[in-house]
């Protein structure tokens, strides 16, 4: 399979590389770790004139704590993810996803940007994002702009970055004592995208009750999905709480819209639903009291 | 026609150069532009592994890579294990336990494994299995490639520490 | 002849480790274009024109039956590049040629080819009904058998089901490929094949060529599980282009092109009723078996359906069978052989009864096979041939530890017998010059490293040294005749002819000696012997297997542990066997869990990566026990073929593993996903 013809520009920085993409006139596509792009472009499904390589801008390779937020760099790749050790103590969703993202191999190139911007329903990070109340910060020719994630997600493969935006930092804020995070995931098989991910992040307050959650849908919608009315179930109530916890699930399977295809049908996919929200919320609030 | 791009990768320790078109896979750059066949394709979806090379020391698909994306980097193939005509350990692995079958997985797997090794000389079977996740096989069922991969690591820790057997495994 | 490609001394697993295998991909020729094929992108669909390439008005070739799946002249002719209409995704219907691979590809853009879509036939069921799919024929039947008399039986015990097994594709890790060149009057092929011999046949009779003036030569071949031992649409077309415009030609497919393109294995419907007392003593079986042959009946559709049908009753007695088989045509690519060949489906459908005779006697699922084993020679009323399998059983039980195991784990079993293609022999060719022993055979190694045996006999029979024997690729040049290597023949046949070889070698040589003979001075001589072997003894062979299943913390079903217990006769090399056959397993295990081809209603297959169809990862593979009952057949080298007996064996034991493990009844395989959670995923898992 060979990719069709296209012009290919690495700039050295970003307002370069935002200049490539406006003067192509939505020629343009933007080439982060590649993983799911050359795969397009190798099936000719994509055919951009212009390929805009930020392998080369420099300082978008990172993770940090500061201003109150977990800032990931866009093209951070997702084994470094993996690898870090803040991400496993605090930010288990997060770490968690990283080791389901297609294979080592991929990891090792795929970044966090391409991750959350080519709009894949089926990708893992959305839903983290969309859980842990996260935000994306996007360079465009007039400057910066800051989405919530709840707002960045529009439609399959559509995403609220101009074409003329590049995805550059990731954000999701400091969690408060007592919180935990997880994301579960069924596949088929090791490296499949998913049947259907749930991400869970809970905050616990002094009863152990949940302070606050959030609950994000992976593969069972146009696009990933905040469970919200699951997690309003779930408000002031206990993970041990037998009856909300299966109301949290009924939500989340009522809020998705899975297509029935080869990894199964839409009432599996929704009972999966069910299943890992149940168990995501156990998860994340066993690891909430943990680190308390 | 679209513009070429002059290209400078050092492969296996050779820096190599071309005039290539944007759209040249990195692997398809090396298997016929510089002849190292060792790298297979075996698919069009990134997900055999039969053309992992390493890309600054990190095991990747090389399908999956623009030749334009390796400018100014290094590449190992398989054709670059081992020294002075002698096998990598890796390869003594797969050669000593019969880590392969039609051959056709073999270089990517050895890399992957390769890889692995550089960063967990002493790794666990499942680790050895996730390492090699991204890495079909389709003859072999895999258990003589785990098998070979563990032949590897202890050889690799015997190499290391042959005067200190008590070492603790890092 | 040596074409130089592969260096021949050096040992293939140290080939293979430096990255120095050389597949046909690897070579480039003077002069060299590479070969493209445009493909239909309807299942079915009027061809209205085509403009640009090479089409079919031009190329008037049509395919030949040759191979393992070689099934005498079919009414319905194939052609190379179809002219007037498409019967799959993925038909070729033109080609183009490009000084590389992305000049080809943009090239085959060019190409200007209008359909006229017709609603194809995709239910193998409703095959019948349907409109024929090739203009000019009555029906969609291709083949129809009986085998066996009707009866009436009232037994105790009556069962019946339904039982299938989905297409799935072989999916070599190597996809297909040839290069081709033409010097005005050979035509010389380098092959990624199971077949040098059916390629040199297949290419002269859908080119016109005598079998003199085609040279096939095997290069290094990742693999082929059945799909490479005959010929494709796409191989003749390649030579044709080399031979029109005097240049070598390429032909590679990529992953998404085999998928497509290449023949698949299984797709066949049993209908089982199986009569048997109260004690599981059967006392009847009936079938109707009905099998999906694709578009055209080339690929095995034939005759697999009789060939399925005259081996369920297995390695069992049974007083009366009868059994009737139909293959139809539907608009996917063509069925061919995959590991195994419909010895797998024979074997699901009766080792799936017998579980259920087990279930519903309440006897011992052990107890009842044994009870029905063959206790001598015997040939069933649906005609085969099966070696008496009582005693054996047996031993595997014992092997297994079967009765303790069962006790603890959730296990299940599996009886078959495996019937090696025998048919048509094989050939071996040695020629000794200048001290080193060159060997031949008529149908080679894709993988199974053939060599280690072939150096193995010929050392032993010729008392020289395994290092001075240099095994080689099959060529059509080097050797006058051969069939090739599938159906777990190769150690059996290409054996003993290796065998015969090198003890006509070894009269010549003490003839020429005389007194003066040792095994030293044939080196020193100048000697060739070919042979070609055809056993005259029945050669079916005995397996069995037990499957062990748990859940995962997850609370989903895998299959867990697989021991094989097969009856290889005298092993050649216990470590090449046991590799053989682990490879096997993931295969058969493979087949349980994942691996599927799945078609749309309008025949777009929605399984076109490698990763989608199923194949699996380490991760997904069980641990294999490989044991085996060393009971020499009666051939020279004293082998039993052993090659598909996991892919027969495994399915139905890891299926009933399963089923015990989940008490859910499994008819059809690969098993949803779905149905392999401990709790009803898809009412919410609220019994967790």
């Amino acid at each position: 399979m060979i990719p069709p013809r296209f012009e290919y520009a690495a700039p050295k920085s970003i307002g370069e590389a935002v200049g490539l993409l406006k003067s192509s006139g939505g020629e343009a596509k933007v080439l982060a770790g590649g993983q799911s792009m050359i795969p397009l472009l190798k099936l000719r499904l994509a055919a951009p004139a212009l390929l805009v390589d930020i392998n080369r801008i420099e300082g978008l390779d990172y993770i940090r704590e500061s201003g109150g937020f977990l800032r990931v760099g866009a093209l951070t790749r997702v084994a470094t993810l993996s690898r870090s050790a803040l991400l496993e103590r605090r930010y288990g969703a997060l770490h968690d996803a990283s080791l389901t993202i297609a294979d080592p191999l991929v990891r090792n190139l795929g970044t966090v940007g391409g991750n959350i911007s080519h709009g894949d329903p089926s990708n893992d990070l959305p839903a983290v994002l969309l859980a842990a109340e996260g935000e994306l910060a996007a360079t465009g020719p007039s400057g910066g702009r800051t989405f919530r994630a709840e707002d960045f997600f529009v439609d399959t493969f559509t995403t609220a970055l101009a074409q003329d935006e590049i995805l550059t930092e990731a954000r999701i804020p400091v969690p408060p004592p007592r919180s935990g995070g997880v994301y579960l995931k069924v596949e088929q098989k090791v490296a499949d995208f998913a049947t259907a991910g749930v991400a869970v992040q809970v905050s616990l307050g002094r009863e152990s009750e949940c302070a606050k959650v959030g609950i994000g849908l992976t593969g069972v919608g146009p696009t990933a999905l905040k469970a919200k009315k699951a997690e309003g179930a779930m408000l002031g109530k206990k993970a041990t709480d037998r009856k909300a916890v299966e109301e949290a699930g009924e939500l989340a399977a009522d809020a998705s819209s899975p297509a029935s295809d080869i990894r199964g049908t839409a009432e599996y996919k929704r009972g999966l639903i069910r299943m890992l929200v149940a168990r995501g919320l156990d998860r994340a609030s066993q690891r909430a009291r943990r680190k308390s | 026609m679209t513009q070429a791009h002059h290209v400078v990768v050092e492969v296996n320790g050779v820096k190599r150069e071309a005039d290539v078109e944007p759209r040249l896979l990195l692997v398809h750059f090396l298997r016929e532009n510089l002849g190292l066949t060792g790298s297979h394709i075996g698919c069009d979806t990134t997900s055999c592994g039969a053309c992992t090379v390493l890309l600054d020391g990190k095991a990747v698909k090389s399908c999956t890579v623009l030749a334009v994306q390796a400018d100014g980097r290094k590449v190992t193939t398989i054709e670059g294990l081992g020294a002075d005509g002698k096998l990598d350990r890796v390869q003594e692995g797969f050669v000593a336990k019969h880590g392969l079958q039609c051959g056709f997985c073999t270089p990517g797997m050895v890399i992957s494994a390769y890889a692995l090794l550089q960063e967990n000389p002493d790794p666990t079977e499942e680790e050895i299995k996730t390492a090699i996740s991204g890495n079909i096989c389709r003859c072999t069922g895999y258990e003589s490639i785990i098998e070979s991969v563990k032949h590897a690591a202890k050889a690799g820790r015997r190499r290391k520490a042959p005067s200190r057997p008590s070492r603790r495994r890092s | 002849m040596s074409v130089g490609f592969v260096d021949e001394e050096q040992d293939p697993d140290v080939r293979f480790v430096r990255g120095a295998g050389r597949y046909v991909d690897d070579i480039k020729l003077e002069g060299m274009q590479h070969l493209y094929v445009v493909r239909s992108p309807y299942a079915r669909a009027r061809v209205l024109s085509v403009k640009g390439g090479i089409t079919g008005d031009e190329l008037k070739a049509t395919m030949e039956s040759v191979g393992e799946d070689a099934g005498g002249r079919s009414t319905v002719s194939f052609p190379v590049l179809s002219a007037s209409y498409v019967s799959y995704v993925g038909q070729p219907v033109a080609a183009v040629l490009g000084g590389d691979k992305y000049e080809a590809a943009d090239k085959a853009e060019e190409v200007d080819v209008q359909y006229e879509p017709l609603k194809p036939v995709m239910d193998p069921e409703r095959s019948l009904e349907s409109e024929p799919i090739h203009p000019g024929t009555e029906s969609n039947l291709v083949a129809a058998a009986e085998l066996g008399k009707d009866f009436e039986l009232k037994a105790p015990v009556e069962v019946d089901e339904t039982l299938r097994m989905e297409r799935i594709a072989p999916n070599p890790m190597e996809t297909k490929g040839m290069v081709a060149s033409y010097d005005g009057s050979l035509l010389t092929v380098y092959a990624s094949t199971q077949s040098p011999f059916s390629w040199r046949e297949g290419l002269a009779g859908s080119l016109g060529l005598k079998e003199e003036s085609v040279r096939v030569v095997q290069m290094d071949t990742g693999g082929g599980f059945g799909s490479k031992g005959g010929i494709y649409p796409e191989y003749v077309v390649a030579a044709y282009a080399a031979m029109k415009t005097k240049r070598p030609v390429k032909w590679s497919e990529s992953r998404y092109e085999n998928l497509l393109a290449t023949n698949m294995g299984r797709g066949v419907r049993g209908r089982m009723k199986v009569y048997a007392d109260r004690k599981g003593k059967l006392k009847g079986l009936k079938a109707d078996l009905l099998v999906d042959v694709g578009a055209y009946p080339l690929g095995g559709g034939a005759w697999t359906a009789k060939w399925i049908a005259s081996q369920l009753v297995g390695p069992y007695a049974v007083p009366k069978a009868y059994a009737t088989a139909k293959a139809v045509l539907t608009n996917k690519v063509n069925m061919g052989p995959y590991r195994g060949a419909g010895r797998p489906e024979a074997a699901f459908f009766m080792e799936r009864m017998m579980d259920r005779i087990a279930d519903e006697t309440g006897v011992d699922a052990a107890e009842v096979r044994l009870r029905n084993a063959t206790t001598r020679r015997t040939i069933s009323p649906l005609g085969m041939e099966a070696p008496p399998s009582r005693r054996f059983f047996m031993e595997a039980l014992r092997a297994f530890k079967y009765s303790s195991r069962k006790k603890k784990e959730k296990v299940g079993l599996s009886f078959f017998m495996l019937i090696p293609a025998a048919y048509g022999g094989e050939s071996a060719k040695l020629a000794v010059k200048g001290g080193r022993v060159k060997v031949w055979m008529g149908g080679s190694s894709h993988g199974q490293r053939h060599d280690v045996f072939a150096k193995k006999l010929v050392s032993e029979e010729l008392g020289v040294p395994q290092d001075v024997i240099d095994f080689q690729h099959t060529d059509t040049a080097a050797i006058s005749g051969g069939v090739g290597s599938w159906g777990s023949r190769t150690a059996i046949l290409g054996g003993g002819a290796l065998v015969e070889a090198s003890r006509s070698l070894k009269a010549a040589a003490k003839k020429e000696l005389g007194k003066g003979y040792s095994p030293a001075r044939i080196l020193e001589g100048d000697y060739e012997a070919e042979a070609f072997f055809k056993p005259k003894d029945m050669l079916n062979t005995l397996g069995a297997n037990l499957a062990t299943a748990r859940l995962t913390k997850e609370g989903n079903a895998v299959v867990e542990e697989v021991l094989s217990f097969y009856d290889a006769g005298k092993v050649l090399n216990q470590f090449m066997l046991e590799s053989q056959v682990t490879g096997g397993v993931a295969q058969g295990v493979g087949e349980v869990m994942y691996e599927r081809a799945v078609y749309s209603e309008d025949g777009q297959l929605l399984t076109a990566s490698i990763a989608d169809a199923g194949v699996i990862h380490a991760t997904e593979m069980p641990k294999s026990v490989v044991m085996t009952a060393a009971h020499r057949s009666t051939l020279p080298h004293g082998a039993k073929g052993v090659g598909e007996s996991p892919t027969i064996g495994v399915p139905p034991a890891a299926t009933r593993a399963l089923e015990v493990l989940l008490g859910r009844r499994f008819t059809t395989l690969p098993i949803e996903p779905e149905k392999l959670w401990a709790l009803d995923v898809s009412d919410g898992g609220r019994t967790r």
